[in-house]
């Protein structure tokens, strides 16, 4: 291991959390052997820029020290427009994958009571009173398509807590029949999730419950808040870029999206590679916490994906049809966050202009827009969950009482 | 032809005019509305029209339907832009309307009529696209700051119409037909509907009595920092419509069947109870609040024992919502004809409100609106 690396894991090191220990099935360091020579003439060449992304780690603390070693490390190395015409010479840290205890707190695995699964999910627990938001990510995706927004949440609100599940057939969560990828079945299983986290928090109650869901995991929160199985503790739910009436439009060209992308990488940092140039994730640092998560060891230095999307058609209309009904029926506050322009359905628009729920649109983000803007899309969130704090909830006097 | 008769002939045409004439017509209306209070007194009769959202044939349907400016005296309550395929023409045509008629059109500010709001919601981008610019967008920014609060309409009469009947509320389909009628001294308690075919069942019940208190218009609703009308006179309009306070709230608030306040599920404004609304009217003198803001599917909703009322312009709705519109009207007190409300009734908590007559009407035929393409659908939505 050369200098530079063992100075890089050591700044890496220093600044994670002492407890949690790492989960079982980590993908393996994955490092690129680089010459060291080579590194340090780059960093001498005035002609390169060194666009140090803020750690999530060094912006979650005080700390605005991000040291020079840990900074050039995780740095995107580029070189200028005219000096280097062509690539860097050799591979750049810039596509390493980042480990899920710079966000989270503990990573819990929950059997379920039938034994018939073993539930992934991340948490972050609220303090005392905080709140606790609950994340759906959507399909093919995982529970640390969160991270980042899970750290910025914490920055701007510091008492409040982050459950990011894995969903059944995504990421380390495990159960009898992964095929089964029902919204009734992913609702159930997302409140079994919530109720096991409480028992193995030793909660005497459910904390506040902000629901949180991308694409499919939007219409999972939406049919769980409406079900209302998690009751009064629900305070609202967020949906984040799905609308029905656009959605089931979409779905006609779903197989034809997903043909298009790669069926193997020959590294994690290649899918996560992939995932930024393709502009499907637009937030390199947001990729290399999430991508990882994505994808699995086939062998032969093959990496596949964890879930095969093109399996998941026969559930695709279920997901969702009647999306928008639930929305606006269920209880709670409702806030639908999307990505670039509004596309409404006729349902949502009727109910965003009779005023039944807070609609708030992204500009310059992609679908996964709580990848792509997790500072925004934290502030929203935060400030939705003030707004519908029911313990904080000072309305004005009465205009009767005041003239009495 | 003066320049301004030709700018208003070409939007009339829905034909968007030259920068520097928009330029120039943006100066001049500010320099109007800057003399206007944030209550704008305005005298009855006068027909009051909730949103319009750049669907500008539709307005040109209002117009045939209410009669042209500068024969009839219009009050617009805002959300002249977003949505709708024509902001630009839309808004530009009222402005130059109200510049060449100042007496004959108010327009007051809606939640719509913001740089944030416009960013998201078309406007912006349809300047864009029409100029290649945003400097149009900028110089209507510029007179949305001075758009005024609200107007108050002194004057309206008792009655619908010129006959002797007593006619409370009269709702008339978009050919002139007359399709309800409801007298002052039937105290009826029926709900009344829409044209036939329109499958609208608009709610208005007739009220007792007679009454000239004023009527406030607003785009929103009231808010809890704001007891009275002078409270509204005393707040500095000119800037962006603000997160909070009472200027946001008066754009962003709606009517709702509680009690009190209450939070508004769109993020911004208070919902407002019944009580809230007849205390308000009592000590302000008012008979009616009319208000937009909220799509209303059979064009008009009359609340809380028709204290408040919410008129919506703009029919279809963004092209697909399926509702029809309406406009108010409200007539001029009859020399001689009416009871003016009397120091006996001041015991009612529930003043009884000036005549009504409802204009409903459907969106311009499909043809002659040359609708742009759909948008594209996303191409990833799982």
């Amino acid at each position: 291991m050369s200098d530079f690396q063992r100075d890089f894991l050591k700044a890496k090191l220093a600044k994670l959390p002492l407890e949690p220990p790492m989960p079982q099935n980590t993908p393996s360091l994955h490092m690129e052997m680089f010459d060291e020579a080579e590194e340090d003439e780059a960093f001498r060449d005035e002609n390169f820029h060194f666009e140090v992304p803020s750690s999530p780690v060094a912006s979650s603390s005080s700390s605005s020290s991000s040291s020079a070693s840990s900074a050039s490390s995780t740095s995107t190395i580029r070189a200028s427009l005219f000096s280097r015409p062509t690539l860097p010479r050799r591979k750049s840290t810039a596509f390493e994958p980042l480990f899920w205890n710079n966000y989270f707190s503990s990573s819990l695995y929950l059997n379920s009571p039938s034994n018939s699964a073993i539930y992934h999910a991340y948490l972050t627990p609220p303090n005392s009173s905080g709140p606790l938001f609950v994340t759906h990510h959507g399909a093919g995706s995982s529970g640390l398509s969160f991270a980042l927004v899970a750290s910025e949440i914490r920055r701007v609100l510091p008492s409040a807590g982050i459950l990011a599940i894995d969903a059944r057939g995504h990421g380390e969560t495990k159960t009898s029949d992964d095929q089964d990828l029902s919204l009734s079945t992913l609702a159930q299983d997302l409140v079994l999730m919530v109720n096991l986290t409480r028992d193995r928090s030793g909660w005497d109650k459910l904390p506040d419950l902000v629901l949180v869901g991308h694409s499919l995991g939007g219409a999972v929160v939406a049919e769980v808040a409406k079900s209302y199985a998690l009751g009064n503790s629900v305070l609202g739910y967020a949906v984040l870029d799905v609308v029905e009436g656009s959605a089931i439009d979409a779905l006609q060209s779903m197989q034809t999206y997903l043909s298009t992308r790669p069926s193997v990488f020959t590294s994690l940092s290649q899918g996560i590679e992939w995932h930024t140039r393709s502009r499907t994730i637009r937030n390199t640092m947001s990729a290399r916490v999430s991508v990882p998560a994505l994808l699995v060891d086939a062998g032969g230095g093959r990496w596949r994906w964890r879930t095969d999307l093109g399996q998941t058609q026969p559930f695709w209309e279920g997901w969702f049809v009647g999306l928008s009904k639930k929305f606006l029926e269920a209880r709670g506050g409702k806030l639908l966050v999307l990505a670039g322009t509004d596309r409404l359905d006729r349902e949502l628009m009727i109910g965003q202009m009779q005023g039944k729920y807070q609609l708030l649109v992204l500009p310059e983000v992609g679908h996964f827009l709580h990848e792509d803007a997790p500072e925004k899309t934290a502030n929203a969130l935060v400030e939705f969950y003030k707004r519908n704090d029911r313990s904080a909830l000072v309305l004005p006097p009465k205009v009767s009482d005041m003239y009495k | 032809m003066s320049d301004l008769d030709y700018a208003i002939s070409q939007l009339r045409s829905c034909k968007p005019i030259p920068e520097p004439a928009v330029r120039e017509l943006c100066h001049k209306a500010r320099e109007l509305l800057i003399e206007e209070s944030n209550v704008q007194i305005v005298d009855a009769p006068v027909t009051i029209c909730g949103d319009i959202h750049g669907q500008f044939h539709d307005l040109m349907e209002l117009f045939r339907v209410g009669g042209d400016v500068p024969e009839t005296n219009y009050l617009f309550m805002g959300d002249f832009v977003d949505r709708g395929f024509y902001s630009l023409e839309s808004f530009l045509l009222l402005l130059s309307l109200k510049v060449r008629y100042p007496d004959r059109i108010t327009l007051i500010r809606g939640n719509h009529e913001s740089r944030q709001i416009t960013t998201v919601y078309g406007f912006y981008d349809e300047c864009l696209r029409k100029y290649g610019s945003a400097n149009v967008w900028r110089y209507c920014c510029e007179v949305f700051d001075y758009l005024a609060l609200g107007a108050l309409v002194v004057g309206a009469g008792s009655c619908v119409g010129e006959t002797g009947d007593e006619v409370e509320v009269e709702v008339v389909g978009q050919y002139g037909e007359i399709v309800t009628r409801l007298k002052r001294t039937e105290q009826q308690q029926q709900s009344i509907g829409g044209p036939p075919g329109s499958g609208a069942t608009g709610s208005a019940r007739g009220s007792k009595g007679v009454n000239n208190g004023a009527v406030l218009c607003v785009h929103g609703g009231l808010s809890p920092l704001v007891d009275s009308i002078d409270k509204i006179r005393l707040l500095d309009r000119k800037q962006e419509v603000p997160h909070e306070g009472a200027m946001c709230d008066l754009l962003w608030s709606d009517p709702d069947e509680i009690d009190g306040w209450g939070l508004s599920p769109r993020g911004a404004g208070f919902l407002f109870g019944a009580d809230i609304v007849k205390h308000f009217n009592h000590i302000n003198n008012l008979s009616l609040i009319a208000r937009a803001h909220q799509l209303v599917m059979e064009g008009f909703k009359e609340m809380f024992d028709s204290s408040i009322v919410t008129v919506w312009s703009a029919p279809n709705y963004c092209y697909r919502c399926g509702n029809v519109a309406a406009i108010l009207e409200l007539g001029e007190e009859r020399s001689g004809g009416s009871v003016p409300w009397s120091a006996a009734d001041r015991g009612a908590v529930v003043r009884p409100g000036p005549g009504r007559r409802y204009r409903v009407f459907e969106a311009a035929p499909q043809d002659s609106r040359g609708m742009p393409a759909k948008k594209p659908v996303a191409d990833y939505f799982l």
